[in-house]
């Protein structure tokens, strides 16, 4: 039996408290029948995406620590404990959304949903992207005619796929596949092998040589018409966006081509094979491998190139090319910042600033053990300490 | 790996709620349990403040706007019905998201004994 006003108004009465002091409006609660629920504590951002209908999605092994991922966001998920009584009402109003009612009722009866005495707390993460990359390693793209791709054996990923096992955002994983040059071959997602992509960059680099086109306006339509008989026309397209920038003019589809990117991949395709090199030496290899017209620069070194097929970072076989004769010998202070686990073993890296004139701002020397093995850049440097790259 | 999937029905769909939070534990005085039991009366003073009146206790409390707003989930976990012919489940455990909760009412000072008049005698 629902309680009446004149009940409440008994009980106010018993309770000495003045009618007069109160707003009209009395609530009464009572218990419903009872449901589980659990409580999730949200950013704004988050209640946004709510209301506008998107969902979420928790992903995780059993063994792993469970992550919630909205559309484009990664958080890690715990429960949180608390010594109160947590009640979830619905239909009871605050005082200002009474204040709002043209005619608030004098008794409102509110039952309550369930209760609760902890909640899921949220606290936003990196998104697990390592393991995309190593996943999308294991079988890299060599081209149609490979023998690879006859092999049914070999683990491909599709979009769906790729959200099954990593811990990561939709949007999170596509960005990081923009990163890793990934291309989606037969809905399958795939990283190319550094040669095939070199292979392709180069036919597309001596075609603007042969044609004499700018840089800046290469056209879509020639060099699939031109380079189609040599490799699949999708693979061309891929290394243009890869290595270039899409625009339309007058109705035709051109790519403008980064020098940065081109330079940066002709470096790493020198130091692939290089025993040894000192810098002078390499930096005239270097440009002189360049598509004329683009200078080469140590600052286009500067992000790593992490793409390698026994997973080192191929920052470390730059820099060990970079080694500078006039670095060795000199007293320099170590901090040890970070313990790296990497493909040469444990190694400790140490951060101080390089000697004058070596480069124009401060650097970072990874040492092994007290070999001074290579240095890091400063933006390497950063980015390791944001725990995003696997060295 | 497991995905489970927390929907929301969107703004339309999506009531909201208050949080009450209270301090120790409620027991149901007889043991047919809470279900269905009157937990007490909710009145606001003039100024806006909460006072719960429980049994024998008044508590007074304050109305928070949550920094953090809470969204109530209900599990949906897979029914025997949601079988295939091979009567492999084809449901899989899922979050419905019931409402948001802006606000919360807390009530954290001791509760006040209400002592009900001694009747006089005639």
């Amino acid at each position: 039996m629902s309680r009446t006003r004149a009940e409440v108004d008994a009980t106010l009465q018993a309770a000495k408290l003045r009618a007069s002091e109160l707003l009209p409006t009395a609530l009464s609660l009572r218990f419903g029948p009872g449901a589980q629920c659990c409580l999730l504590e949200l950013e704004p951002a988050l209640c946004r995406s709510l209301e506008a209908g998107h969902s979420l999605v928790i992903r995780g092994e059993k063994d792993e620590q469970a992550v919630l991922c909205s559309g484009d966001k990664t958080y890690e998920l715990k429960v949180a404990d608390t010594s109160n009584l947590l009640l979830c009402v619905p239909g009871c109003k605050t005082p200002e959304q009474l204040a709002r009612e043209a005619e608030p009722p004098d008794l409102i009866h509110a039952e309550i949903f369930g209760f609760a005495n902890n909640y899921w707390e949220l606290r936003r993460c990196r998104p697990k992207l390592q393991k995309l990359r190593r996943l999308l390693m294991k079988n890299t793209y060599e081209g149609p005619d490979s023998p690879k791709e006859m092999d049914s054996n070999r683990t491909t990923y599709t979009t769906e796929d790729l959200l099954d096992v990593i811990q990561a955002s939709k949007e999170e994983i596509m960005s990081h596949l923009q990163i890793l040059n990934a291309c989606e071959i037969g809905g399958y997602w795939r990283v190319l092998e550094f040669d095939y992509e070199m292979k392709l960059l180069n036919h597309v680099t001596q075609l603007v040589d042969s044609e004499s086109w700018s840089f800046s306006k290469v056209p879509l339509s020639v060099c699939l018409q031109e380079l189609g008989p040599l490799e699949p026309e999708e693979m061309i397209e891929h290394c243009l966006k890869c290595y270039g920038r899409k625009y339309v003019d007058e109705g035709e589809v051109y790519f403008e081509l980064s020098a940065d990117k081109i330079c940066r991949a002709t470096a790493q395709m020198l130091l692939q094979n290089a025993v040894k090199f000192n810098l002078a030496e390499f930096q005239a290899v270097w440009q002189q491998s360049v598509p004329e017209g683009m200078v080469t620069s140590l600052d286009q070194l500067k992000r790593p190139l992490w793409r390698e097929a026994d997973h080192r970072c191929l920052t470390h076989e730059i820099l060990t090319v970079l080694r500078a004769k006039w670095c060795e010998g000199v007293q320099l202070p170590k901090t040890p910042v970070l313990e790296q686990q990497s493909a040469w073993g444990r190694g400790f890296a140490f951060l101080f600033p390089a000697p004058e004139g070596l480069f124009s701002s401060a650097h970072w020397y990874c040492a092994k053990k007290d070999r001074i093995k290579c240095f890091l850049l400063s933006d390497v440097r950063a980015a390791v300490s944001r725990n995003s790259f696997c060295i | 790996m497991v995905q489970i999937v927390i929907s929301s029905a969107g703004a339309e769909g999506l009531a909201e709620w208050v949080l009450m939070e209270l301090q120790g534990e409620i027991e149901a005085r007889y043991s047919t349990g809470l279900a269905g039991n009157l937990l007490g009366d909710l009145h606001y003073t003039t100024e806006g403040i909460p006072v719960l009146i429980v049994g024998h206790h008044i508590l007074y409390g304050k109305i928070i706007h949550l920094e953090k707003p809470f969204a109530v989930l209900v599990k949906h976990t897979p029914e025997e019905q949601d079988c295939d012919e091979l009567g492999h489940e084809t449901g899989t455990t899922r979050y419905l998201v019931t409402a948001l909760i802006k606000d919360k009412i807390l009530f954290k000072t001791r509760p006040k004994p209400i002592i009900t008049n001694v009747p006089k005698k005639v």
